[in-house]
This record gives C-alpha cells, sequence and structure tokens, in this order.
C-alpha cells in the first residue's frame, strides 16, 4: 500500500444557481492578463450544451484523455512515437475560435464621439488584435440554452438519444438545464503529466495539484490536447501552458481557493483524501461502466488504523490525517456515495467530484392545473425531466444505476426534512424510502447538514501545508529563517528612487 | 627636413643596388634563357590577374607601377591591401573603386620575394615589352580526343590524379547535367574570353584566387589534365546566344521553375494528407451544419 494525500473537491449542483461568481473571482486573481484573456480556470457550463471550448467531451475531435489498447490505458493523441513525429505540428489543438476571441468595448467613444444625430455606442474591439470585432462566440455563449439549436442540440452527451427524445428534451413546458462549474480536476492519472515532452507538469507529492513549471515549459502544446477536460491553456503572449493552480498559495495558508470562497450557493467543498498509488493502474483497467466504483475503491478510509500507519510511512502527519477524518469529500464520495466523477470514461481518475442535480420533473396540465403530483415513491427521479442517461453519461460512464441512487438519496433526505420540519409525510413511506437507500435516520440529517447549513470550516477542510516542514528539507538551521516569511527578496532592496 | 633628404639618400642607395641586381639578372636571362626569379614568382603568384604590359585583367596592369609609387607603398599594399583600404590611403581607396567587386587578398610572400617581382617589373617597364609567361605552356599539342578527356575531369566521372575535386563541385559550364554544377566559383562558359590562352594555362597550373589556392595548393593538376582541361575549356559551346552576356550569373530556366512548383505543389498536398485528421476548428463547422 502506498498512501498518498489528495486535495480533492466536491460540487453540489443541486445547489448551483449559474452566476458565474466563481468565474469572475478566477479571473480576477489568475487570468486578468496579456495572453491569459481567453483562458477561464474556472468556467460554468450550461447542461444540456457544448461548453467551452465548444464540444469539449467529444474526443473524437479533440483526442484528449486515456483510452484501453491492449489492456493498457494509452493516450488517445497517440503512442509516443507518433507524438515525436507531431511535435512540431500537434494536429489536434482547438483553435483560438473554439474556445472564442477575447473582447472588450472601446469606451472612450461614448466620451470622444463628436456630436452628431446619433448616440454614439462603444464598438466591441478585439483584446488579441485591437481591431474592431464581430462577436460570435464566448465562454459562455450557449448559457441558459442560448442559442439551443446549434449548441445545446449539438451536445456529444445526446449522442445515440432517438430524435424524439432529442425533441422532448427541448418542448416548451419541458425545457431543462442545469448547470456545471468546471475547473482543473487535478486527476490522479492526469493525461497532461503524461504527454508533456518537456516534464514541464507534475502532480505535487504533498497535496496532489497539478502545477505547470513556466521555467520548464517548452510551449509544445502537447498537454492542451491532452487534457479531455481541456483546462490547460496556450499563453500566447508567454508562450508558457496555464492551467488551474487550485489557487495553491491560499491552500497554504489555509484559505479556499478564490472560486470556492466566493461561491454564492455554496456548492464548493474541498479536502483531502487518502488514496492507494499502488492500486493505480488495476483501477485504469476496467470497463467504463465499472470505472466509478473502482475510482471509489482506491480511496483509503482514513479511520481505518492501518492506512493511518502505512500514511505516517510515507511523511503524511497526524494533522493531515485528522484532516482527512473531517473531510466532506470522503462523506460525500465514499461514505454516502452521492458525489460522482465528470466523464471517469475519460480514465484521467478526476478528483472533483459532483452531486447530480434533482431536477423538475415531468408533469400534466390537467383541466387547467399544473400537476406535478405521483403515487410512485421515486417518481420524481425516474420521471425526471433530463433523462437518467444523461447524467450518467456524464457522471457514471453510461452507469445508469450510480446516479439513481444518488438521486434518490438525495430526495429520500428531502422526504425525510419535509416530514422533520412540515410533518405532512408518513414516517412509514420516509422510512420505506431511506431503506431504499440504505441510510440511516441519523445519516440523512448529516447529509441534510452538511447539504444545507455548512459552515466555512466544515466545507473547507485544508489540512496544514507544514512549510517549516519544505523549509526544514532546504536549510539546516531553522532559526536563520525565524521571523521570515514569503521567499525572501529576489532582488536586494536598494536606496533612492 | 633632414629625415626627408636622409630617406632620399637612402632610396637612392637601394635603387642602385636594386639597378645592379636587375642588371645581373638580366644578363643571366639573356645568357641562360632561363626564367628570373622574379618571372617564376610573378608567373605563379601575380599572373593570375594582373599582366605587363598588356593590359588590365582583373586587377590593374603593371607596368610603370614602380614609376608610379613608391616602394614602401607598393611592399605594403601587396602584403595586405585590404589594411590600407581600411585605413584611407587615397590612393588604394581609387584601386578598391576601381577593380570592384574583385579584391586582391593579402599575400603571404617576404620582403625579398617581393623585391625580386618588382624588378621584374622594373626591366620590363624599362624595356618596353610585354610579360610572357615562361612555363605556361602546354606539356603537348591538343588533340580532339582531349576535349572529351577534359569533359570526364570537369565532372569528375575521372577523377584528379593529385586528389583534388573535380571542377563542378565549384564551377558549372553550359552543358554538364540538368542541373548544372556548383555555384560557389564562377561559370565558366566563357572562360576562354575572359582569359588569354596563356593566362588560361597559367590559371590552371597555378590558381592564385584564395579559394583555390587553398583546395589545389598541395594537390596541383597533372600536366596531362591541364591539357585536357584546357581542351575541354576551350570548346564549351554556350547554350543560349545570351549565355555569354550573363556568364557568372545564375541562369533560371522555365522548365527548372515548373519542375520547383510542381514539387511544392506535391509537397502541400502530401503534407495535407499526412496530416488529414488534424483539427480544423469545431465551433464555426458546427454553427454552419446546424444553420444551414
Amino acid at each position: 500500500m502506498d498512501v498518498r494525500l489528495q486535495i480533492s473537491m466536491v460540487f453540489h449542483l443541486d445547489k448551483c444557481i449559474g452566476c458565474h461568481t466563481c468565474s469572475i473571482a478566477c479571473k480576477n486573481v489568475w487570468t486578468d492578463r496579456k495572453g491569459a484573456e481567453y483562458m477561464w480556470w474556472n468556467n460554468v457550463e450550461t447542461k444540456p450544451g457544448t461548453g467551452y471550448p465548444t464540444a469539449w467531451e467529444d474526443q473524437s475531435k479533440y483526442k484528449g484523455g486515456w483510452e484501453q489498447r491492449n489492456g493498457q490505458p494509452e493516450l488517445r493523441m497517440g503512442r509516443k512515437s507518433s507524438r515525436l513525429i507531431n511535435l512540431f505540428h500537434n494536429p489536434h489543438l482547438p483553435k483560438l475560435d473554439d474556445y472564442y476571441e477575447p473582447w472588450t468595448y472601446r469606451y472612450e467613444d461614448l466620451f470622444d464621439s463628436p456630436e452628431g444625430a446619433d448616440q454614439p455606442t462603444a464598438r466591441p474591439i478585439s483584446m488579441i488584435t485591437g481591431k474592431p470585432i464581430d462577436i460570435e462566440a464566448g465562454p459562455n455563449w450557449d448559457d441558459d440554452l442560448g442559442g439551443s439549436p446549434v449548441y445545446a442540440a449539438n451536445d456529444p452527451n445526446l449522442e445515440g438519444f432517438s430524435p424524439e427524445q432529442r425533441e422532448e428534451l427541448f418542448d416548451v413546458e419541458r425545457l431543462v438545464f442545469f448547470y456545471l462549474p468546471r475547473i482543473c480536476n487535478h486527476c490522479l492519472n492526469p493525461a497532461c503529466v503524461a504527454a508533456c515532452p518537456s516534464g514541464a507538469i507534475y502532480k505535487r507529492g504533498e497535496d496532489g495539484i497539478v502545477l505547470i513549471n513556466q521555467e520548464r515549459c517548452r510551449a509544445w502544446r502537447m498537454c492542451v490536447t491532452a487534457c479531455p477536460y481541456k483546462k490547460t491553456y496556450y499563453n500566447w503572449s508567454t508562450g508558457k501552458s496555464e492551467k488551474c493552480i487550485l489557487c495553491f498559495p491560499r491552500l497554504e495558508t489555509g484559505q479556499a481557493p478564490a472560486c470556492f470562497h466566493s461561491c454564492v450557493g455554496r456548492i464548493r467543498y474541498l479536502g483531502a483524501l487518502l488514496y492507494d498509488a499502488d492500486r493505480l493502474l488495476e483501477t485504469l483497467n476496467v470497463a467504463d461502466e465499472k470505472l466509478v466504483e473502482a475510482h471509489r475503491e482506491l480511496i483509503l478510509d482514513p479511520f481505518d488504523p492501518y492506512v493511518q500507519a502505512e500514511a505516517l510511512k510515507n511523511g503524511i502527519d497526524d494533522q493531515a490525517i485528522e484532516a482527512a477524518q473531517r473531510s466532506p469529500v470522503y462523506k460525500y464520495v465514499k461514505e454516502w456515495r452521492l458525489a460522482l466523477p465528470l466523464h471517469p470514461e475519460f480514465r484521467t481518475l478526476p478528483m472533483l467530484f459532483y452531486v447530480p442535480p434533482l431536477l423538475p420533473v415531468m408533469a400534466r396540465a390537467e383541466q387547467g392545473l399544473y400537476d406535478t403530483s405521483d403515487k410512485e415513491l421515486f417518481a420524481p427521479i425516474d420521471k425526471a425531466r433530463v433523462p437518467m442517461e444523461y447524467l450518467a453519461r456524464l457522471f457514471a460512464g453510461g452507469n445508469v444505476e450510480l446516479v439513481r441512487y444518488s438521486l434518490k438519496k438525495q430526495y429520500a433526505v428531502r422526504l425525510f426534512k419535509r416530514m422533520d420540519t412540515v410533518g405532512d409525510i408518513d414516517r412509514a413511506l420516509v422510512k420505506r424510502a431511506l431503506q431504499e437507500v440504505e441510510a440511516s435516520e441519523d445519516e440523512a440529517e448529516q447529509i441534510f447538514r452538511l447539504t444545507s447549513l455548512p459552515t466555512m470550516t466544515e466545507r473547507f477542510v485544508i489540512p496544514p501545508s507544514h512549510r517549516e516542514e519544505a523549509l526544514a528539507m532546504l536549510t539546516q538551521d531553522l532559526w536563520e529563517e525565524k521571523g521570515g516569511a514569503g521567499l525572501g527578496f529576489r532582488e536586494p532592496p536598494t536606496r533612492g528612487a | 627636413m633632414k629625415g626627408i633628404s636622409m630617406m632620399s639618400m637612402r632610396s637612392g642607395f637601394t635603387w642602385s643596388v636594386i639597378g645592379l641586381c636587375a642588371g645581373l639578372l638580366i644578363s643571366i636571362e639573356a645568357r641562360g634563357q632561363a626564367p628570373s626569379p622574379g618571372a617564376t614568382l610573378f608567373e605563379k603568384r601575380c599572373y593570375s590577374c594582373h599582366n605587363i604590359g598588356s593590359g588590365d585583367k582583373k586587377g590593374p596592369d603593371l607596368k610603370g607601377v614602380t614609376l608610379r609609387r613608391s616602394r614602401d607603398w607598393l611592399h605594403e599594399y601587396i602584403k595586405s591591401p585590404a589594411a590600407m583600404n581600411r585605413r584611407g590611403d587615397p590612393e588604394a581607396r581609387a584601386l578598391f573603386k576601381k577593380f570592384a567587386p574583385e579584391v586582391m587578398p593579402d599575400q603571404d610572400i617576404t620582403d625579398e620575394q617581393i623585391d625580386a617581382i618588382l624588378a621584374l617589373i622594373d626591366e620590363l617597364t624599362r624595356k618596353n615589352e610585354t610579360f610572357v609567361p615562361a612555363g605556361a605552356k602546354l606539356s603537348r599539342p591538343v588533340t580532339p580526343a582531349d576535349i572529351d578527356l577534359g569533359r570526364q575531369l570537369f565532372v569528375g566521372r575521372r577523377a584528379l590524379s593529385n586528389g583534388g575535386p573535380a571542377c563542378i563541385s565549384c564551377h558549372t559550364v553550359s552543358g554538364v547535367g540538368r542541373l548544372g554544377g556548383g555555384t560557389l566559383g564562377p561559370d565558366l562558359t566563357a572562360v576562354n574570353v575572359k582569359y588569354r590562352d596563356p593566362e588560361l594555362i597559367a590559371i590552371l597550373q597555378n590558381p592564385n584566387f584564395p579559394t583555390m589556392k587553398t583546395v589545389f595548393g598541395t594537390r596541383p593538376l597533372t600536366d596531362e589534365e591541364i591539357v585536357q582541361l584546357f581542351a575541354y575549356l576551350q570548346n564549351v559551346k554556350p547554350a543560349h546566344p545570351t549565355t555569354q552576356a550573363l556568364a557568372g550569373i545564375a541562369r533560371i530556366e522555365p522548365w527548372f521553375v515548373t519542375i520547383g512548383f510542381v514539387v511544392l505543389l506535391g509537397a502541400i498536398i502530401g503534407l495535407n494528407v499526412i496530416w488529414k485528421s488534424r483539427l480544423r476548428g469545431v465551433r464555426e463547422p458546427l454553427v454552419r451544419r446546424s444553420t444551414s
């Protein structure tokens, strides 16, 4: 057993209101720079939709992630030999247009225009060329099903749906959508790391954050192709690739990343997970439908004394183990089995999990009444407007049962709390519902509390980074560093202006 | 004032010594008909670019140069013309300007050797004779068979016996191969017009051009090879009437342009076939497909 620690995340989609506050927080902190204007390390997509970059999930085009070849996981973009041949001409890169051409407006025209018969307008100008452009795409162009006949209708996850099913999805009064916020998944088997010819991308040993060394990056852009989530971006100004860094400077000082911190719906949870690195390969060699279960198996129980002892041997300290025990991610993913990884079939073992949303139900309009009631216990789940297959394709490699279980459990918790607070539901019914998902009333209460009333410290359980230990590896005499902080002066200060 | 008079005194003394030596040399030559050391040196080192008495070649005719310029100037100039030009000597500058783009290379030569050459120039100037290279003669008369043998040497079908590289590696003439020869050296198509026969023979015997000197200095042509190459170069026929005018300038022929264009087209098509699976944008085609 090779125990490692991974900072992992849960996004509770049932709570996401699609306000894009997370995206803005990230943009203001990290990508508000020349060459990075088009990057959205955090973005929020509407599903069904094609997302950002357009149709990123369609790996027949983008060639991201891994696939099974001869019982071994191999990068979809090709073997080492073909990658070497294509080194100077990576043929599978998204165009800027597939992201969007970043733009701003020439606001000074509003003030400087000469007097005329018409009001002056601020023309959109490209942030790359500085010339006026016609805006044809944006990072959330299909927000709230905007342009759905073009974008939502071409959602790669709808492949295999019959034309009737597709039509129903976009019918008036049956229309449905939900939001999918995305950041880098900081995968356990990152394709970007595997594809980098310069060895510039690495997964941090202490917390599993995937980073690009800006000094070693040689702009081959193989990571851009390899990442199936299209979460590495090429900065055309610096000539280096960049990606979400999970705000590691904030994490190291005990703060949640900017997008987590700013989330108004409080949908984001962050905590440590312990996993067994020895079993990575066998986890990757299972069929698509079994990937989620294998992924969960990889995550170790932080209460198990054997796991704790092995963790200590690997340099994971007591405080980190204690943080892993309090981890909200461990509860959602492993204990309650509510959260699922996004597109496990890409086989990168993403460490960002999603609680699938309980979506509006089908209804009948009878005698002018809009009736949503039904006799069946879990009717709202099975008759949800979005077919379960769609959610299964997103979150479970096509395994409908896993999604159904998560939704049923969420619904059971709702029934339980309704009985508890409103009292108009029979206790026997609630018991039956909870039994179906093998949950106790105590567990239902816990799920409710962490979902609806969590405090900041419950949502973000960040293990202390122990930077003094990192420092001890670098210097013999820690007293020398007493009172010091940060990196010190990179250039010695001098007197004068 | 004193310095100048000393100089003129010294130079007067030098002149008389040189005159004496020259007289001695002439008498030797007159008696034995053997070329003087000055003549041998001149033929070897200077004749490829300079004449004495028969007009400018690549460099100026040197007849009367010892009267036009001072001895010190000549010594300095022969050793490093470029240095003198850089220094801004007006006469050196005028020469560089007149004979551009030809530049006389720096000579690795001793003062004694220079003096011997100047003595020869002096003598010929005085006697109003022209320099006729003694060694610049073919070892045997040219026969028609030599033309083809010379061609074989030129294109490298037969190797030069002393190990020198074939002419075609640096030179071209009309009618060698579809793609012609090298372009490092000049086109030799009209070389028999550019140089008189003894000059051409002298060059073949002793190519005193900077590049050729390093290549052929230790690997000279044999007498037999000189005859054959001379015969070939004399008989190269210009491909077009204008070739002579364009000698030395690379010609662009229509068939060459056509082949280049076809190869380029092939390369573009080939690369498109090899990378036909590359991503040509996702959003644009998707929008086009959905809205049409």
